[in-house]
């Protein structure tokens, strides 16, 4: 499908956003090419998932679905979830352990480690039928698709040219991803799932436009969790299609920064404040990192709650949310309550996130039957550059830069 | 009957009565009256069927105090953005039996959402397993786990099961 030629991007440059590039399948059928099965890493899953010989898990590259399989070597292989012989889907379950993987079809068998093991009536039966001499396992095996991993988390890739992944965050998102991403053991927590009718790519714009967090969500403005007047950084790399958020709780007071957010509430107080008992984990004055990471990953660090959420695409007026929720092997009892605990400010019901689902979907309501107009994406002027501070919308500007590049529009 | 099967039926009675006040105050709009449906403490907990079954701590919503459950009912009312839309639970298969001092309950449950187009569609499905007590001849939840079967949920939660 080709994109019409009236799709040209609004002279203006990245402070205007076509409403057309959220909705018209010419231009979700190019992102599917050229970002998801281009060369890119899709996050796909956390290395204690799969925790034995013989784990499993399905995951997403794009509308593409990949098995993950721990071998009999300990190491994780990425495949295609689907069988050599007839493309029938491999597995159907989300996870779990398995001794060799068999098609249901033609019980066509395979080795944890992608190879055909077996055919039935591969010989033939009684002389007759069967596959011809020359038929080789070998060269049937899955398909296997290229993994990264690093600090605990697995990234895979269809695309032949991508770079290695620390030269794809760059140097100035690695120590982001890796402050998180530290080393120690993860312990997995718990997935939370939910579909959205809205473009993917307002999932990512949402975590980039620093400035909504402080308007739309009473609760972190209220109680300081992530705010405008809160000492804040912004960065991106050099593509502009990854950013890092950071910033640092503040108090409940009346400032500057609060007067002018309607949602602010001075006097509201919780009956129940364990909620936010949050301790500090990391180095530095940092509370919050919000990573996103091209094209499918939000890595969130808000107070001690940390999670991975992956972005599925569904068509341009859907996605998927995956969120796996997680802390440390060497998490205490009282830590891992916390976690659990602030859990209720994210996913499909967080206090928090609850609000970002709702509006993304309203943004695909306003924007999708209109495709000849544009956002304007003006805070903060037209520069695309780091800031010392959140009150712009430089994040969405780099974006909107990569993104165009990556797409020839 | 006799005494025990009588006994048993009343209970059970008592229990699709708490029920259905638990659905009326949440689909009603009248969440402000919800946290004293349980006891101080307490836990509610909403679970995925795939945390549940994987023995996976995650919850969607958790709270273990009345305290808490009044932080998200306000929440829920006054502080979130979110489309306008009405609940309706559907509750049944109550099965209930004393355990010690207290009840332990079990039901299924599905949720109707209606939008504010006025279409409605199927919001989860789930099982409830509850801990009741009796507290001044009243039956509270003690505990309530949510179980809900539909891993990929259409849209937010944005009320509690």
């Amino acid at each position: 499908m080709s994109v019409p030629e009236a799709r040209v991007w609004p002279v203006e440059g990245e402070t205007r956003v076509p409403y057309w590039i959220y909705s018209d399948p010419a231009i979700y059928a190019r992102e599917i090419e050229r970002i998801f099965e281009g060369p890119t890493w899709s996050y796909l899953a956390l290395d204690c998932e799969l925790p034995t010989q013989g784990s499993f898990k399905r995951s997403m590259i794009g509308e593409r679905s990949v098995l993950l399989v721990r071998g009999a070597d300990g190491g994780v292989r990425g495949f295609l979830n689907q069988c050599a012989h007839r493309g029938v889907e491999l597995c159907q379950a989300r996870s779990g352990a398995a001794a060799e993987l068999i098609c249901p079809y033609h019980q066509w068998t395979y080795a944890l480690d992608g190879r055909l093991i077996g055919v039935p009536f591969r010989r033939g039966i009684k002389g007759q039928g069967g596959m011809p001499a020359d038929f080789l396992l070998d060269a049937h095996g899955l398909t296997p698709v290229r993994l990264a991993q690093r600090g605990g988390a697995i990234f895979g890739t269809l695309h032949d040219d991508t770079p290695d992944l620390a030269a794809y965050l760059g140097p100035a998102m690695l120590p982001l991803y890796d402050r998180v991403f530290d080393g120690r053991a993860l312990r997995l927590l718990g997935h939370s799932r939910q579909r959205l009718e809205a473009n993917w790519k307002l999932m990512l714009e949402n975590i980039k436009d620093t400035c909504h967090a402080s308007l739309l969500h009473v609760f972190f403005v209220t109680f300081g969790l992530f705010r405008a007047d809160n000492p804040s950084k912004l960065r991106m790399d050099s593509t502009g299609l990854h950013t890092g958020l950071i910033s640092q709780r503040g108090r409940q007071e009346l400032t500057d920064g609060t007067r002018d957010i309607r949602s602010f509430k001075p006097d509201l107080t919780l009956q129940d404040a364990r909620i936010l008992d949050t301790v500090r984990e990391f180095p530095g004055d940092a509370t919050v990192i919000m990573h996103t990471i091209w094209p499918n990953l939000i890595l969130q660090q808000q107070s001690n709650t940390l999670a991975t959420r992956q972005i599925v695409p569904r068509g341009p007026g859907a996605f998927e949310l995956h969120w796996t929720f997680f802390g440390y092997a060497d998490d205490s009892p009282e830590m891992t309550e916390r976690r659990l605990r602030q859990a209720n400010l994210m996913g499909p019901g967080g206090l928090v996130s609850m609000d970002d689902g709702e509006i993304v979907e309203r943004c695909q309501a306003g924007m999708a039957t209109d495709r000849g107009r544009a956002g304007v994406v003006e805070m903060g002027g037209a520069g695309v550059e780091d800031t010392d501070h959140m009150v712009t919308e430089a994040a969405l500007r780099a974006f909107f830069r990569g993104y165009r590049k990556v797409m020839g529009l | 009957m006799t005494g025990p099967a009588v006994d048993q039926l009343a209970l059970r009675l008592e229990i699709e009565d708490l029920y259905a006040d638990y659905a009326e105050i949440v689909d009603g709009g009248l969440l402000e009256r919800w946290a004293a449906l349980f006891t101080d403490p307490c836990l509610y907990r909403i679970v995925s069927k795939e945390n549940f079954d994987q023995d996976l701590p995650l919850s969607l919503m958790r709270c273990e105090s009345r305290g808490m459950l009044e932080d998200r009912a306000f929440a829920s009312a006054e502080l979130n953005v979110y489309a306008p839309r009405t609940w309706r639970h559907l509750i049944g298969h109550v099965r209930a039996a004393p355990d010690g001092a207290e009840i332990a309950a079990r039901a299924s449950f599905a949720v109707l959402e209606t939008a504010s187009d006025g279409s409605t569609h199927l919001l989860c499905a789930g099982a409830y397993r509850d801990r009741l007590a009796r507290i001044d001849g009243t039956l509270r939840f003690r505990e309530r786990l949510c179980i809900y079967d539909t891993a990929l949920i259409p849209g937010s939660i944005v009320f509690p099961l």
